[in-house]
């Protein structure tokens, strides 16, 4: 009897606690994997800075209490940023150090620290939630400081990312870089194949004709899914002369003639075989396959740079190259995106956390970034040194995509709302269950009410 | 009332609990304060970052049940637990009977079954995914077949059952292996001298024996098959033809909470899964009773 009733109190207590676990155990189990859309936005690079000698006479070293604390996600850029704020550091007088956090904890982070008054002193900002921050009032409020900077100003950047970080016309982040797409392609395919590869006078008709040649029973063309929309079909749907989201962010435009001709040069591409089916994308990434020689061309953003560098058969065998265009040069299109430095509305030291990120800012600081070959940056005109950061590959590919026509990433408020039902959507278009038209006029339906309650 | 206590009681009392207070601390803050204001929250449309959350009643529950996308969640969630459960459950107590017995090289088969159980899940999923991998991966492969494990609608919600019941047998067969060892020898003994094969001695004097031990592994494993959420999260992206064929109900929680920021709906989610795995559990709690036996 005495067994019986503790058996049951053991199961009892089992049962309430893992209940309890059910609502708390998935912020913990969170970290571990990238979906694609968070691989596309953990697009960023690390800046490396300048040696910036204009050494400011009053020091604010005094008036800090403690370190400054910076917090980014990715290790990759680290080291050289480290570098840039030492170097910061040798002229303000205050220590900061970078703590990183991978990406999905990042968010967790933040989120956390906004809610409970504990954000890091500066940190990054991403295009995804920096509307429902700036809303709130948790980043620190920079127009008047930007205004007062002989160092910025805000013409200096490429418009998307300056707007990205704007609200109710206010600046709450200064640009620290900029992404391009471009067309990765693997030479000793092309070689076997006798095709030439692809360079600035290739149309997307070219890019669809030449993936079909470079078929066979070892390898495809190219490879897209339904997650590559940066990587995919958003840049061909501008070039088309289509649209994702209209500029008052109210209206969709998947139902636009030209975005359906868009998507639908891909979803030819895979009825034809020249693209993988959808359930080999969703099971081996598109930059997987061509990692494994399995795919002759793959478009990626200029984020991906480190991992081609880094992996011994595409740093051998591939090379970059930039996008086609539709009718004329004039329309090739590059979907770009790029992150903000933001401080937290409620830091201790509201001017050390300014003077640190108008250095990160400064024209000095952003020639450096793109030197030490982290990424390109946001100044216009200070990432030409990022060309030669990787012998492996010529980077004019992703280079030369600044100078087509830079259209930023489509966002609203709530972009993965309407972005996640997007790619759930296509992936009837990509297996031709049913015709793209509809497709994309079904999604354009939806969007338009996700939009309307935003 | 207070004179019937001794001090001697008084000091036990005191002494108890100030030792279970650790444990009482750490269950009220990390279990039930985050469980009652969970269900708060599924009251309300929550704002950002906790502030202006607004009174909703329930509207987010009428928004569950007329939702088909929690409709077919919960059955996703259930077809995982009725493959998984049953099948990790026999398979478990087979072994568990096995390696009771004086085998050579027992300790080392006991390891090998219980290493999934010490993996990390994410380590799990990427060796399981490629396993399945339907152009690459070995399983097709070695058989040479064409079968798209984890991107077929059909079947990728059993071809992850199988890795759950994989990772799972390690643990319950260890909570067997504990039971048997109170089962007294003498009965086995018993049984053969009145001519009782292994099997007939597995149904009438193990199982009933440690069917206490079956009743807990069996609770406890159809709400850990119900909350299943890692490995289905980082074997599946929003890519796969079979995503909305194998979310489960706590993958549905986790978009709306955390890749949504709808906490408040999110919590109503985990409400109804609270719901119904009480439900569950109460009915075998009932049910325990026509075949549980303690002594």
């Amino acid at each position: 009897m005495k067994k019986k009733a503790l058996a049951i109190l053991l199961t009892a207590v089992t049962v309430v606690s893992m209940m309890g676990c059910g609502s708390s155990s998935p912020a913990t189990t969170e970290e571990a994997p990238a979906t694609t859309q968070e691989a596309s936005a953990a697009n960023e690079e690390a800046p490396a800075d300048t040696t910036e000698d204009e050494a400011e006479p009053e020091s604010i070293g005094s008036s800090v209490e403690g370190e400054l604390s910076i917090t980014i996600w990715d290790e990759g850029q680290r080291p050289g940023l480290q570098e840039i704020v030492d170097d910061w550091s040798a002229q303000s007088g205050v220590k900061a150090t970078i703590q990183v956090v991978d990406w999905n904890n990042y968010w967790t982070l933040l989120e956390a620290g906004a809610t409970g008054g504990e954000l890091p002193d500066v940190f990054w900002m991403h295009s995804n939630v920096a509307q429902k921050y700036m809303e709130n009032d948790q980043l620190l409020d920079l127009t008047d400081k930007i205004a007062a900077s002989d160092k910025i100003d805000m013409a200096n950047y490429y418009e998307g990312i300056v707007k990205l970080y704007q609200s109710n016309g206010k600046q709450y982040a200064v640009p620290k870089d900029i992404d391009t797409i471009a067309l990765w392609y693997n030479k000793t395919i092309f070689d076997e194949m006798g095709v030439p590869y692809p360079d600035d006078t290739w149309t997307w008709a070219d890019f669809a004709e030449n993936a079909k040649k470079l078929t066979n029973d070892e390898h495809w063309g190219y490879a897209i899914a339904p997650g590559n929309n940066q990587e995919g079909y958003y840049n061909t749907i501008y070039s088309y002369g289509g649209y994702v989201i209209s500029d008052d962010k109210k209206t969709s435009g998947m139902d636009d003639p030209k975005t359906i001709e868009a998507v639908k040069l891909f979803t030819d591409m895979i009825a034809e075989g020249s693209c993988p089916d959808l359930a080999t994308v969703s099971e081996t990434a598109p930059n997987e396959l061509l990692q494994a020689d399995k795919v002759a061309m793959s478009i990626n953003g200029s984020w991906m740079l480190a991992g081609y560098r880094d992996n011994e058969y595409t740093s051998q065998n591939c090379d970059v190259a930039v996008l086609p265009y539709t009718n004329s040069p004039d329309d090739r299109v590059s979907i770009y995106n790029g992150l903000g430095w933001a401080a937290a509305a409620n830091t201790k030291n509201p001017d050390a956390a300014w003077s640190l990120i108008e250095y990160l800012g400064s024209k000095e600081a952003q020639i450096k970034q793109a030197e030490l070959g982290v990424t390109m940056s946001a100044y216009i005109g200070t990432s030409d040194a990022w060309v030669n950061s990787v012998p492996a590959f010529d980077l004019n590919g992703h280079m030369k995509m600044l100078d087509a026509k830079l259209v930023f990433r489509p966002y609203s408020r709530d972009t993965t709302t309407w972005e996640d039902m997007m790619i759930e959507k296509l992936q009837d278009a990509w297996t031709g269950e049913k015709p793209v038209d509809e497709v994309c006029k079904d999604i354009a339906a939806e969007m338009n009410a996700d939009l309307a309650e935003e | 009332m207070n004179k019937k206590f001794t001090s001697r009681q008084k000091s036990e009392f005191i002494w108890g609990w100030l030792f279970i207070l650790p444990t009482m601390l750490g269950l009220f803050i990390l279990n039930i304060y985050p469980m009652i204001d969970t269900i708060k929250q599924s009251f309300y449309k929550t704002g950002d970052f906790g502030k202006g959350n607004k009174f909703v009643g329930l509207a987010n529950y009428q928004k569950v049940l007329g939702d088909s996308e929690i409709w077919q969640t919960l059955w996703n969630t259930a077809k995982y637990a009725i493959v998984e459960v049953p099948l990790s459950l026999v398979i478990a107590l087979l072994l568990a009977v096995l390696l009771n017995k004086k085998l050579k090289g027992r300790d080392v088969f006991r390891t090998i079954f219980f290493l999934p159980m010490v993996v990390a899940p994410a380590a799990i999923a990427m060796v399981w995914k490629w396993l399945y991998n339907s152009n690459f991966g070995l399983i097709n492969n070695v058989f040479h077949i064409k079968v798209n494990w984890i991107s077929d609608p059909n079947i990728a919600i059993y071809s992850i059952a199988a890795i759950g019941i994989w990772s799972v047998i390690g643990y319950s067969m260890v909570l067997f292996l504990a039971g048997l060892q109170e089962v007294p020898s003498d009965y086995y003994e018993a049984a053969s001298l009145d001519g009782a094969n292994g099997w007939q001695q597995l149904i009438n004097i193990t199982i009933p024996l440690i069917s206490p031990t079956i009743f807990f592994v069996l609770v406890t494993r159809i709400i850990g098959a119900m909350q299943v959420f890692d490995l289905i999260y980082m074997m599946i992206d929003l890519n796969n033809p079979a995503w909305k064929k194998t979310q489960s109900l706590v993958f549905l929680f986790y978009k709306y909470s955390f890749e949504q920021s709808k906490k408040g709906y999110g919590a109503t989610v985990i409400v109804v899964l609270l719901a119904v795995i009480l439900v569950l559990t109460v009915i075998q709690l009932i049910g325990q009773k026509k075949w549980v036996h303690y002594e």
